[in-house]
């Protein structure tokens, strides 16, 4: 299928660490042969305005080979919106496969992760998306709060909270997921928000999803167990919603709740959260300039 | 979570045959649970669990070796409760 990748700009590893990396760079020149624009990493970091006309057109597509994710932090680095993204080690792992040490790609493993892309994988959840529930329409009221010069809000009610920061919102058996204010301002300009997949089971503190933004990344920390039932299309366009408004249209994930009862025994209400953040940053605050 | 942090059972473990040294997760980490020993032969170690946020896992994703681990979420959680039952006496 010539030109299937059109409108796709791939930035791949760089590859000659171990095998992963030169896994990725074969991938990319595939993917290349398809009609997707290749993105040189080393080029791309001396001059990244040679590629402004690709990356201003087409999709971004990362191709990472191990967990250093040196592409990803590049792409953050300069400031790329991610439309999607890809871990040659990672994929191997799912197919019970190890990268070898020396950077030569096995044709074998080659084909395998070719396969994977080809196959249903990329796109699936599409059909899978089922409409999130039309319950969180109430209007949210805000508490604000000042410490030292930074200013944060946490709502008035209605929102479960853990200590990794994430919220729930909960409307009967459903809840929405997010994370608060705090996340947003320490973490600065969201740039990436990968969504756990429809129909996925959550235990209370398992991750739902994760985020990326051009100074860290951090999994949303789910504070209830249940089946995840919609994802925030529009926070996978836009993850810098988060940024501009992390309680409301920010969620992330809803659930169909298993054990609210036996969860909310380890959240923090509105209140309490309010006051574990309060603290927090005064702390924080402390530490920093003494 | 009701609980002193001190008696929740929650930090990365370093696999010391695995961690290459690379300080990433220390880089990335704000809460300072890793401490660096310069001239020892664990040139990294978790010296300080109880800065560790309870359920956070985040620094085992910077780890490209794979080094990092951490206890059983579902098993902490159980004991955090059950901290929390025995701490509340028994009411009725
Ligand atoms: S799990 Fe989170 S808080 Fe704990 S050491 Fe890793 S990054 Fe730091
Ligand atoms: S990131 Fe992994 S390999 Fe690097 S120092 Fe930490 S534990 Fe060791």
């Amino acid at each position: 299928m010539k030109g299937k990748s059109r409108g796709k700009v791939i930035l791949p590893c760089n590859g000659l660490d171990k095998e992963a990396g030169t896994l990725a760079r074969e991938m990319a020149l595939k993917l290349a042969e398809e009609g997707a624009e290749l993105v040189c990493p080393v080029l791309f970091q001396r001059n990244p305005a040679r590629y402004k006309k690709e990356l201003g057109t087409g999709e971004l597509l990362v191709i990472d080979g191990c967990k250093t994710g040196c592409a990803s932090k590049l792409a953050k680095d300069k400031g790329l919106k991610i439309a999607g993204r890809l871990n040659v080690t990672e994929m191997l792992k799912e197919m019970g496969i190890r990268g070898g040490k020396k950077p030569v790609p096995d044709p074998e493993h080659l084909s395998r992760l070719l396969a994977a892309l080809g196959g249903p994988g990329e796109e699936e959840a599409e059909g899978a998306e089922e409409v999130p529930s039309g319950l969180f329409t109430a209007h949210v009221e805000m508490n604000e709060f000042m410490e030292g010069k930074f200013f944060f809000k946490v709502p008035k009610a209605g929102y479960f909270f853990n200590e990794n920061d994430c919220w729930a919102r909960v409307e009967g058996t459903r809840a929405r997921l997010g994370v608060s204010d705090y996340v947003q301002q320490s973490a600065s300009d969201m740039v990436f928000f990968e969504p756990p997949e429809i129909g996925k089971e959550l235990e209370q503190f398992d991750d739902a999803g994760s985020l990326e933004s051009t100074k860290t990344a951090l999994d949303i920390i789910s504070p209830v167990s249940g089946k995840v039932v919609a994802v925030n299309g529009e926070l996978v366009d836009a993850p810098e919603l988060i940024n501009q408004d992390p309680y409301i249209s920010a969620w992330a994930v809803e659930v169909e709740m298993a054990d609210f009862e036996g969860d909310r025994e380890l959240l923090m209400d509105c209140e309490a959260y309010l006051a574990y953040l309060k603290e927090k940053v005064r702390k924080e605050n402390q530490e920093r300039f003494g | 979570m009701g609980v002193p942090r001190e008696k929740i059972d929650w930090c990365p473990t370093i696999d010391y045959g695995k961690c290459d040294f690379c300080m990433e997760c220390d880089n990335f980490c704000p809460h300072r649970v890793f401490e660096r020993r310069e001239g020892e032969e664990k040139k990294l170690v978790v010296a300080h669990p109880e800065n560790c946020v309870v359920f956070c896992r985040a620094c085992a994703k910077t780890c490209g070796p794979d080094a990092l681990s951490f206890p059983d979420k579902k098993e902490t959680t159980a004991a955090i409760k059950r901290m929390r039952e025995e701490a509340g006496g028994d009411e009725g």
